[in-house]
């Protein structure tokens, strides 16, 4: 395809020329946040971008855009890499986009190594370093809490998932009719999980209150999309051979799909649902930290007051369940193989 | 001649990426035969029998089977009873694996069962004696409670039959039954696809590519070339200038 070459080639141009615009032209915050001056600006240099690369088509030089989408010739091969454009191409342009991220973090090497932020650094270093195992009982509590959150979410989310899985697989969803069940489906699930858990957290702590049921209503949500996805790639790639088998039985769809399909897909579905619980204590600790109850809660209150000697504690608690609940669902998979 | 089991008139399938797998194809096939196809990979064969069993839809043209037209049957219940008379074994076996060889044979009762029934596994004691006897008709009663990938090639495809004769059918459809086995093995298989045919009298509709093999069991023969039947009659009639016919100039036998 040449005409992906070109697009890839103006947008790098594109952006190169935005670059050194900014750099010498540097715009006041008020022409930055002017929308419509931006995007004509780029355009105008996405344009001028095309018009480069289609000139370095015809002058037969190998762009970035060639080696990607392997449309160079095949003589172009033989140059040292300092003599090749798309090196320097490759080159410049990573150098750009470090300039750019490095101004845009406003990274600072007086910060890092400022006296007064490094006296704090310590301060909280030595509190973390020597926990006060006193919040130890609440906290284990609350990873309780935690882990049990992230069990309901998943349990919850089984069934469904299930269900969802053989409605969003292509192998079976073959009519016209079904085909678009199946597109509706997956745009929505798609939609879900591009949604982080920390998100549907804040909305849920919203609806139902702030507190563990939140959280787990947002685990839940998001490994429902998450689990339907994985299931249904699993359905996808089921042999095709059985299925014929069982189909010409005479078995309807249903039976085809229990009796075919899922001994085919069980050990993959299980393999991937204790790996989403361990996902899901982990995600809970975090979506603790926005309201959603258990141990995050916990953390985020002792870290605004500065507590660090007791967020210290926290942090050894989730630590050590974290690695335990890995290893463990490591050991499950590994054994399901 | 009494009426045939199947007739097909004019029986045309094309593929949706246009290739005409069959064009035209007429053929009637008698209860009790042992009917072999032949004929080069890519010859329309195994759309044959999966227009037969409705695997594939066949794009024109009429199927009877015992009277009664399949060909164009809509409604999925209907194609569903078709399905039951008619087994069908495959080159790859097909058993589900991870599942005990029993287990495999009574999914042939499958079209007999309402939904509710099949999904929590309700087979009865009299169904369980069904696959146990079928599964000792081809000799591997022994194994029916091993899991079905711990055997061999040729246990597998025995199984495949035990669990097409589970259907009580009519007819068995095999789509080369003994590609992917050995010499010895592939005896074995036609050795009971045989036993079928002559002690249970099921017609025994087979693809097959070793010449050998079709003059030792077939009873009659049609060969396919490019879509189109291009011979029809016993097996001994296969001579030289029809062997060139049916796979070309350039192909030589293989024993």
């Amino acid at each position: 395809m040449k005409s992906r070459k070109i697009v890839f080639d103006a947008i790098l141009f594109c952006f190169l020329l935005c670059v050194v615009t900014a750099a010498l032209f540097a715009p006041s915050e008020e022409q930055w946040l002017n929308l419509p001056l931006l995007f004509s600006a780029v355009a105008v240099f996405f344009a001028l971008g095309a018009v480069i690369s289609l000139l370095l088509k015809n002058l037969g030089i190998v762009t970035l855009g060639d080696i990607l989408f392997k449309t160079s010739p095949v003589h172009a091969h033989d140059k040292a890499w300092y003599r090749r454009f798309w090196m320097w191409q490759l080159l410049i342009s990573l150098a750009a986009a470090l300039l750019v991220s490095l101004v845009k973090t406003e990274f600072s090497f007086f910060e890092l190594f400022n006296e007064d932020g490094f006296a704090g650094a310590i301060r909280l270093f030595k509190g973390l370093l020597d926990p006060n195992w006193d919040v130890l009982p609440r906290a284990v509590l609350n990873i309780i809490e935690t882990i049990f959150m992230a069990f309901l979410a998943t349990t919850l989310a089984i069934p469904v998932a299930f269900v969802l899985s053989f409605f969003c697989a292509k192998n079976i969803m073959k009519g016209p009719w079904t085909r678009s069940i199946y597109f509706v489906l997956r745009t929505l699930l798609n939609i879900t999980r591009s949604i982080e858990a920390l998100i549907w957290a804040i909305i849920f702590s919203v609806w139902v209150g702030i507190g563990p049921f939140a959280g787990m209503l947002a685990l839940m949500i998001h490994s429902v999309a998450s689990l339907a996805k994985q299931y249904s790639e699993m359905v996808e790639a089921a042999e095709e051979g059985p299925i014929e088998a069982i189909e010409s039985t005479g078995a309807n769809k249903l039976q085809t799909i229990w009796y075919a399909i899922v001994p085919q897909v069980l050990l993959p579905y299980i393999s991937f649902t204790v790996y989403r619980w361990d996902i899901n204590v982990r995600m809970a600790t975090i979506i603790g930290l926005v309201g959603g109850g258990g141990i995050g809660t916990m953390l985020v209150q002792y870290q605004g007051q500065a507590m660090w000697r007791e967020v210290g504690c926290i942090i050894v608690v989730i630590a050590v369940v974290v690695w335990a609940l890995d290893q463990a669902s490591a050991v499950i998979r590994e054994a399901l193989k | 001649m009494a009426e045939p089991l199947i007739r097909i008139c004019n029986l045309v399938k094309t593929y949706p990426n246009g290739v005409q797998a069959l064009k035209g194809i007429s053929l009637d096939v008698q209860k009790g035969e042992f009917l072999v196809v032949i004929g080069l990979s890519g010859s329309g064969k195994s759309t044959l029998l999966r227009c037969l069993n409705r695997l594939q839809e066949p794009t024109s043209g009429e199927i009877f089977f015992q009277g009664k037209e399949i060909g164009q049957l809509e409604n999925r219940n209907e194609i569903r009873r078709v399905r039951k008379h008619m087994g069908m074994i495959f080159q790859h076996f097909n058993l589900i694996p991870r599942q005990s060889v029993i287990k495999n044979v009574l999914m042939g009762k499958l079209a007999e069962k309402s939904t509710v029934q099949s999904l929590f596994g309700v087979f009865s004691e009299q169904e369980k004696r069904e696959a146990l006897a079928n599964l000792q008709l081809v000799g591997i009663a022994d194994k029916a409670f091993l899991r079905a990938d711990q055997l061999s090639g040729g246990q597998k495809q025995r199984v495949a039959i035990a669990r097409a004769l589970t259907q009580n059918p009519q007819v068995l459809l095999a789509d080369e039954p003994v590609s992917a086995l050995d010499p010895a093995t592939s005896h074995v298989v036609m050795d009971y696809l045989q036993k079928v045919n002559r002690e249970l009298g099921i017609t025994v509709i087979a693809n097959l590519h070793f010449l050998s093999l079709v003059r030792q069991y077939a009873t009659r023969v049609v060969a396919l070339k490019d879509g189109e039947l291009v011979f029809t009659g016993k097996p001994e009639e296969i001579t030289e200038e029809w062997f060139h016919k049916i796979y070309g100039e350039s192909a030589r036998e293989i024993s």
